[in-house]
């Protein structure tokens, strides 16, 4: 109590001559800018950002929070790999990686730190939407350009690079639409990401607007975690209480989805779900007896169009504040066997991880092979 | 025989500690506290030396504002562990303070005092019914604040089902910087200029904080009838009681404090971030790690010994190591591996006094 009484005292103070620091950072410009069909605005409101251009080669820091899946050690090694790159390499005069695990304090103070030590641009994974202005604050002052990318901050303050979630909703919900033809009733079941999550939300959300306006579907809703294992199980227990569904829409562990369906001897219906390799096999395997599939993919790989982001706002080119990068997406007509799926390589990896679009090709091969090399 | 060997033994012990005086036995009572201090300062100076900028304010408010909660929730979790007892609620009672003060702690100076208020009683209250559950309804701690840590995660996320919020803009500013711009962001001591404040207005405030809670809130605590129970029922129970000790009071004390230490971390965390987040994930690390910490500074799981500043200590060194990743260049897949070893490493510190032993019933005491 008395420390609340003492800081209300100074809060008080305060009031009478607060004073905070002006802002330095980017000037907001207007477009277009470099690359257009890579670095694409969100919409066409996005403003764009310029920073003053510093002389290369940079020092790129990337501050991943969660470890331990494998999309997460996928994206780590993607980075590595595409920092490794010709072009690339000779850009980047020192790259480095940490982890910081889900503690937000621990992230803010690992990208403070690597802003005081003088890095010219940092790549993040943001644990939390919300609470990054006081590093972003420090950024600006020091002419740092921070790039989050996949979970996003909800300011317009930075540059940021992603997919558009409700995008991959609408389109997965199209694909199944026209595998349906006529049918506009019956049963779809619809295996949710991880709770309480933008991009859970989002992909729901495109899902549902498609898929509501255009018939009267019955929607089954369960949450898969985005988890082979996870989505496995509640995928089983949707059929033993539902019986058959016409549809199956899966926001990933696509892979257990179609294994539990294998298992009840559900027949295949059309489906949509996420880049994994495993889910790919699957659907170039059963496409003809009824596994018409659609694979989208939220790859690693965004990692490396957000490096390539960075590079360029350093040379100083006008940027977009929100980059939609274009969203990789194969069905079971356009599966091709060594180009978008790997039948000889494991289930448990992102297949689509290149961008035509953007010049950027880390291959999934290049990948896995370099797995045991990167830990060394 | 053996048994005049061993008070032989005994005696020759306890005239060995008179002999070296209260100097020597202070030394010994507190040598996991000065082993962690040890790790930490070799750590933490490794990792300065090395930095850019090292040994500059600017670090120093970064790491201090980075340790601050996690400090706090060990501080939390050492006054149940003193009690043999473990509060797997801390995070949660630190995620439901921040929460709270994502809402509260904003407008006028008197909405924002009785927002910081609202946070300390409410997580002080979380730590009181934890300690209802327990005393009470006699469940053991580690499953009484299992449940309750589901309860006040539940109360967090329906304040915050997403995250957001906002917190005093420069409330949250002047708390994260040194003393001089808090001065001057609350034009307070001459801006800050004033020639007295000089030799401190480097000193981050986070630390001025958490100097002055282990001063004014936790060595009176330990000072009472209370505090000293608290030791006691780690030690023995049975004999705390024999003795007429007021257990019951001292449990709920201990779990009170717990969730008054706790909260006043999640208010930090919310100030740092200037917003509140009900993240399941990051409480549940934030639990781990005081546990991680409190080993780590000398207190016993047992119960009986070590402190919270001990606790303090080990928060930091578990921040130090993750802090070196960042100035030397490890795999970022090995990095986890890294932090365990070290970690390992410290909590053997305190096994080593088990060398020294000359006869194995002294394990068992």
């Amino acid at each position: 109590m008395t420390r609340a009484t003492r800081l209300s005292a100074l809060a008080f103070a305060g009031f009478l001559l607060s004073s905070v620091s002006a802002f330095a950072g980017p000037k907001i410009v207007s477009g277009p800018g470099p690359d257009p069909n890579c670095f694409k605005p969100w919409s066409a409101q996005t403003k764009y950002m310029q920073w003053d251009k510093k002389p290369g080669p940079y020092r790129i820091a990337v501050v991943n929070g969660f470890v331990g899946n494998t999309w997460r050690i996928q994206m780590l090694q993607t980075a590595k790999a595409y920092a490794e790159q010709s072009g690339v390499k000779e850009k980047i005069k020192e790259f480095k990686v940490v982890s910081t695990g889900t503690d937000v304090a621990a992230q803010l103070g690992a990208i403070e730190d690597f802003i005081n030590q003088g890095f010219d641009a940092i790549i993040t994974i943001a644990v939390a939407p919300d609470g990054f202005d006081r590093v972003i604050r420090l950024a600006d002052r020091n002419n740092v350009v921070i790039v989050p990318f996949d979970n996003v901050l909800d300011t317009d303050k930075v540059m940021q690079v992603n997919e558009d979630q409700l995008e991959i909703g609408r389109l997965s919900a199209r694909h199944l639409l026209k595998e349906l033809g006529q049918k506009r009733d019956g049963k779809i079941l619809e295996v949710r990401g991880l709770p309480g999550n933008s991009v859970d939300r989002d992909r729901h959300l495109g899902f549902r607007e498609v898929m509501e306006k255009e018939g009267k579907f019955q929607i089954v809703e369960v949450v898969g975690n985005w988890d082979d294992g996870t989505a496995q199980k509640a995928t089983a227990d949707a059929i033993a209480v539902h019986g058959k569904f016409d549809g199956v829409f899966t926001q990933g562990g696509s892979t257990g989805s179609v294994r539990a369906m294998m298992d009840a001897k559900h027949p295949f219906v059309p489906m949509a779900g996420e880049g994994e390799n495993g889910f790919r096999k699957l659907i170039a395997q059963h496409a003809s007896a009824g596994l018409k599939g659609f694979s989208y993919s939220q790859s690693p790989g965004l990692v490396s169009i957000s490096m390539k982001a960075a590079i360029s706002a350093l040379e100083g080119n006008p940027m977009p504040q929100l980059i939609s990068v274009p969203i990789p997406a194969v069905d079971y007509t356009t599966l091709k066997d060594n180009v978008n799926y790997w039948s000889n390589l494991s289930d448990n990896f992102f297949a689509a991880n290149e961008f035509p679009a953007c010049g950027v090709n880390v291959t999934a091969p290049e990948i896995m092979a370099k797995d045991a090399k990167n830990t060394q | 025989m053996s048994d005049a060997v061993l008070t032989r033994d005994a005696a020759e012990a306890g005239d060995a500690a008179r002999r070296r005086g209260s100097l020597g036995l202070k030394l010994q009572q507190q040598a996991g506290i000065l082993g962690a201090l040890a790790l930490f300062i070799v750590l933490y100076l490794f990792y300065q030396a090395n930095h850019p900028r090292g040994f500059t304010g600017q670090i120093l408010i970064q790491n201090a504002n980075e340790a601050f909660a996690l400090a706090l929730i060990a501080m939390a979790q050492t006054v149940p562990v003193l009690m043999a007892g473990l509060d797997l609620s801390v995070g949660a009672v630190m995620t439901l303070s921040g929460c709270i003060a994502s809402h509260l702690v904003n407008g006028t100076p008197s909405e924002i005092a009785l927002g910081i208020a609202t946070c300390i009683g409410v997580s002080a209250s979380c730590g009181f019914i934890n300690g209802c559950v327990v005393v009470y309804g006699r469940i053991q701690p580690i499953i009484a604040t299992l449940a309750t840590s589901a309860i006040y995660m539940g109360f967090a996320l329906i304040l915050r089902p997403t995250p957001g919020g906002k917190v005093h803009e420069d409330l949250s500013w002047a708390l994260t910087n040194d003393v001089r711009e808090f001065a001057l962001t609350f034009g307070l001591f001459e801006n800050g200029e004033a020639a007295w404040l000089q030799p401190f207005a480097w000193v981050p405030v986070p630390l001025v904080l958490l100097g002055l809670i282990v001063v004014l809130i936790w060595v009176p605590f330990t000072r009472t009838v209370t505090g000293r129970t608290v030791y006691a029922i780690g030690s023995s129970e049975g004999a705390a009681y024999m003795s007429g000790l007021p257990i019951n009071r001292a449990k709920l004390a201990a779990f009170t404090m717990a969730g008054l230490f706790a909260g006043l971390g999640g208010l930090f965390l919310a100030l740092q971030t200037s917003s509140g987040n009900a993240d399941i994930p990051q409480a549940g690390a934030y639990t781990l790690n005081s546990i991680a910490a409190v080993v780590i500074g000398g207190t016993s799981l047992l119960g009986g010994t070590g402190s919270a500043i001990g606790s303090v200590i080990g928060a930091l060194v578990l921040r130090t190591i993750s802090f070196n990743f960042r100035i030397f260049d490890i795999a970022p897949l090995l990095q986890p591996l890294f932090e365990g070893l070290v970690l390992l490493a410290a909590v053997s510190l305190g096994g080593l006094k088990l060398l020294r032993l000359k006869n194995k019933l002294e394990v068992f005491r």
